[in-house]
């Protein structure tokens, strides 16, 4: 804070004013829509979402409003379907035949999707923003979303081959990219953020996963004549394996050393997460930059850590909750195959409660996630950020206009969403 | 406390023009027809007309209005709960009492009903006839293509315990004989066919009475069904149903039907809880449903190439009786009885005399039968 005031100008914090019940209700209402619509009610319930979290996210005493609708959502998901039948019938067609361009329709099927996945995440954004309105004006963005397409696949591409290493440098590149071309009415946005600062925050935590890994590749290098691996392998037959174990005594040591030390650094992602989270989070809004307004967060780790612990708890409930219907479920579908063993009444009967019950609880998990996990991501982050001179909020002029949502309805046909 | 009690007809708001972000002090005053809207000096900053109002998203207890169909953004809050009552009695399309939106929520999830309806529809009648209209005009040399692909995804679902070349039976030096004598078995079958396409039957070590034919004239034969049979025209008589699907070009109108239904429900239905589960129950239980009557259709074809290569055409029926109908692979779920009678009643109703001499000698079965031994 002292930095701030050094700076001259008002200082301000944002409020997050959401009641968790409200939105808990909301989204359990959404949930049971969901269900009997078979997914449909998704563009009502991302637009009803979005109203709340906007509506209760206050900067500098006025809060923000969501603009958009469902329909809207409905109709940029009809166009995108559009576009997208001709490409999948087109990839399709090209991996029956056309030589060698079929033979790679596979890949490029992945890299084109790929590649469209990201353009579709830009223009979703520009959705986003242009129906945010806070004081009467709009947020707008502009930009080419097959440039950000283009360069965001050559990051992932970057970032795969550093195996995350890249990681920083690519959130760094793409939000200056998105927030240089990000307006509130005409003031110009920006990113402030430095790659290489993430990297050192996320530095140790990628080791301390990696290691296990590099600890397991080098045993396998140490252990494994490979030889006789290939030899075995090549000559093929029934009993390859036998002959693997004989040419290579410490395998079966080797392979269970490298179980124990995958499950380690499974183990390792899933605690260290929270933090990556929490981590990248502060981060991003620390970097966000409107006009001479800087934001800085004063997020805490273990408030992450907080929420992923009510997730946990709430999973927990549903759990057990789930276990006790099923136990009259499972005894119906017994006494179904006992009784009648020659319809097959009871293959079926299990096959439809299986997949009702896969339905409800993965709908029920992802439920208590949202509930859970995103609401506190989304009110710690707000309520941790800190603004500076927010009297330059006072006297912004309108620019810009309402975008198309196709950017919405590519993205959820291609499963890339956000909020 | 006495605005509770007297209608107000003015009240205090806050006011963004839309022109500029500035924040204004405004006094709201209800006329007859329109509402105004006065900053603290009294100078007139907008005046709506009431059907033009609309209510806007807005957190718990503030009431955001907005004017309906302008480029401009003018906002006004009201914070006073009476004020906001007062506003809300005038204006047609502010809904506080979150009416409208319930009213919207019904019409939303039946309209979802009909559009699952229709959907369904789709899936159960279009997506069939579309792949049978199609399927029919892919070239031989595009089918065999396809094949080439499922056969490799095949061959990796299939070949479990073997590697490479031992999941195939017959390929061994000592099996000459056995070859020779499934070699006569399919030759016959294959000339009395006629097919456009050449024709490969592959026999694989897989304890499952089983035979399938993929696009592009691949036939899969199972060791269990060899040792099932009892005699060279039974494993013909499957042989010749097999070839009845490559002749309706079956195969390629599953794999066309299996990319249209993944595209419809993978899409259209969203990935909302990780749907992919979904697609692939729907997608059983219809391809299921469709090959009863596909079935049917090969065993009528199988009858009558049995017929022509001169076999015994009612061998089928003695061999789909005795394994219980499973001929396909993926099919415990619908194998009922009933279903086999049927088609065993239609096979001995179409071929009412045994046909003529055994397709092979007892010498040649004894070698065939040995095919996957040692």
């Amino acid at each position: 804070m002292t930095s701030l005031e050094a700076s001259g100008g008002k200082a301000s914090s944002v409020r997050f004013l959401g009641r968790r019940r409200t939105y808990a209700r909301l989204l359990a209402r959404g949930a049971a829509l969901l269900l009997v619509s078979l997914g449909l009610y998704r563009f009502w319930l991302m637009t009803d979402v979005r109203r709340f979290l906007w509506a209760s996210t206050e900067i500098d005493g006025e809060t923000l409003e969501y603009a958009g609708t469902p329909i809207e959502l409905v109709l940029g998901f009809l166009v995108a379907v559009a576009v997208l039948v001709p490409v999948y019938a087109g990839f399709f067609v090209a991996a029956l035949d056309l030589g060698v361009f079929g033979e790679m329709a596979g890949g490029l099927a992945f890299l084109g999707l790929g590649v469209l996945g990201q353009y579709a995440i830009y223009r979703a954004r520009r959705y986003r923003l242009t129906r945010t309105i806070f004081r009467g004006l709009r947020f707008t963005q502009d930009g080419s979303a097959w440039v950000y397409a283009f360069r965001a696949a050559g990051w992932w591409f970057a970032t795969a081959i550093t195996v995350g290493l890249a990681y920083p440098f690519q959130l760094a590149s793409l939000e200056r990219y998105k927030m240089r071309h990000t307006f509130y009415g005409t003031l110009p946005g920006r990113f402030a953020g430095a790659g290489w600062k993430l990297l050192l925050r996320g530095v140790p935590m990628w080791l301390l996963v990696m290691a296990p890994l590099a600890l397991t590749a080098a045993a396998f290098v140490e252990a494994v004549d490979w030889g006789a691996l290939a030899d075995a392998v090549g000559q093929g037959g029934d009993d390859v394996m036998a002959r693997v174990e004989g040419g290579n005594p410490a395998l079966g040591e080797t392979i269970v050393f490298a179980m124990l030390m995958i499950g380690l650094s499974v183990l390792l992602a899933v605690l260290f997460y929270p933090v990556f989270q929490a981590v990248v989070l502060r981060w991003w809004t620390s970097g966000l930059r409107f006009g001479e307004i800087e934001a800085t967060s004063s997020l805490r780790i273990r408030h992450v850590y907080g929420a992923y612990m009510r997730f946990l708890w709430w999973g927990l409930l549903f759990t057990i909750v789930l276990g006790i219907l099923a136990v009259p479920l499972l005894i119906f579908i017994g006494i179904l195959a006992g009784k009648m063993p020659e319809t097959g009444a009871g293959d079926i009967a299990a096959s439809v409660i299986g997949l009702g019950g896969y339905v409800i609880a993965a709908l029920g998990y992802s439920t208590i996630y949202r509930a859970t996990v995103q609401l506190s991501l989304w009110q710690l982050g707000a309520e941790a950020l800190h603004l500076s001179r927010v009297e330059r909020l006072d006297r912004v002029e309108a620019r810009g206009e309402a975008s198309s949502p196709l950017g919405e309805g590519l993205a959820d046909a291609l499963n890339v969403g956000g909020y | 406390m006495s605005d509770v009690t007297v209608p107000a007809t003015t009240g205090a708001g806050v006011f963004f023009d839309g022109r500029i972000s500035t924040r204004r002090d405004a006094r709201v005053t209800l006329g007859a027809r329109t509402l105004t809207i006065d900053d603290a000096e009294g100078r007139r900053l907008a005046e709506w007309p009431y059907e033009e109002i609309e209510g806007l998203p807005g957190p718990d207890g503030v009431l955001r209005l907005g004017r309906h169909g302008q480029v401009r953004l003018e906002r006004l809050t009201i914070t006073d709960p009476a004020f906001a009552a007062a506003i809300d009695a005038r204006a047609a399309n502010v809904d506080r009492s979150g009416g409208l939106q319930h009213r919207q929520q019904l019409a939303v999830v039946g309209l979802s009903f009909v559009a699952v309806a229709t959907l369904l529809m789709v899936a159960w009648f279009g997506v069939p006839a579309v792949a049978a209209r199609v399927a029919p005009l892919l070239p031989v040399a595009v089918e065999r293509k396809l094949g080439a692909a499922v056969d490799v995804q095949i061959r990796s679902a299939l070949d479990t315990k073997h590697a490479g070349a031992a999941f195939e039976c017959g390929n061994d030096a000592g099996k000459a004989d056995a070859r020779a004598a499934f070699a006569k078995v399919t030759q016959r079958l294959e000339a009395a066919a006629a097919l456009p396409q050449p024709l490969r039957f592959t026999i694989v070590h897989r304890p499952e009475s089983n035979a399938f034919a993929i696009p592009g004239g691949q036939v899969y034969v199972f060791e269990g069904l060899i040792e099932a049979a009892h005699d060279a025209d039974e494993l013909a008589g499957v042989l010749a149903h097999e070839l009845g699907h490559v002749a309706h070009r079956d195969g390629t109108r599953a794999v066309l039907q299996g990319a249209g239904l993944s595209f419809l429900f993978g899409m259209v239905l969203g990935d909302f809880v990780g749907g992919g589960a979904v697609v692939i129950a729907a997608k059983t239980v219809l391809q299921s449903s469709y090959s009863r009557e596909v079935e049917a259709a090969a065993d009528v074809y199988g009858v009558g190439l049995m017929q022509k290569a001169g076999g015994n055409a009612r061998a089928l029926a003695a061999i789909l009786a005795r394994i219980g109908g499973a001929t396909e692979p993926g099919m415990k779920i619908l194998r009922d009885h009933p279903d086999t009678r049927a088609r065993v009643a239609t096979i001995e109703r179409l071929a009412p005399g045994s046909g003529g001499p055994a397709m092979l000698s007892p010498a040649e079965w004894t070698a065939l039968r040995g095919i996957c031994k040692g």
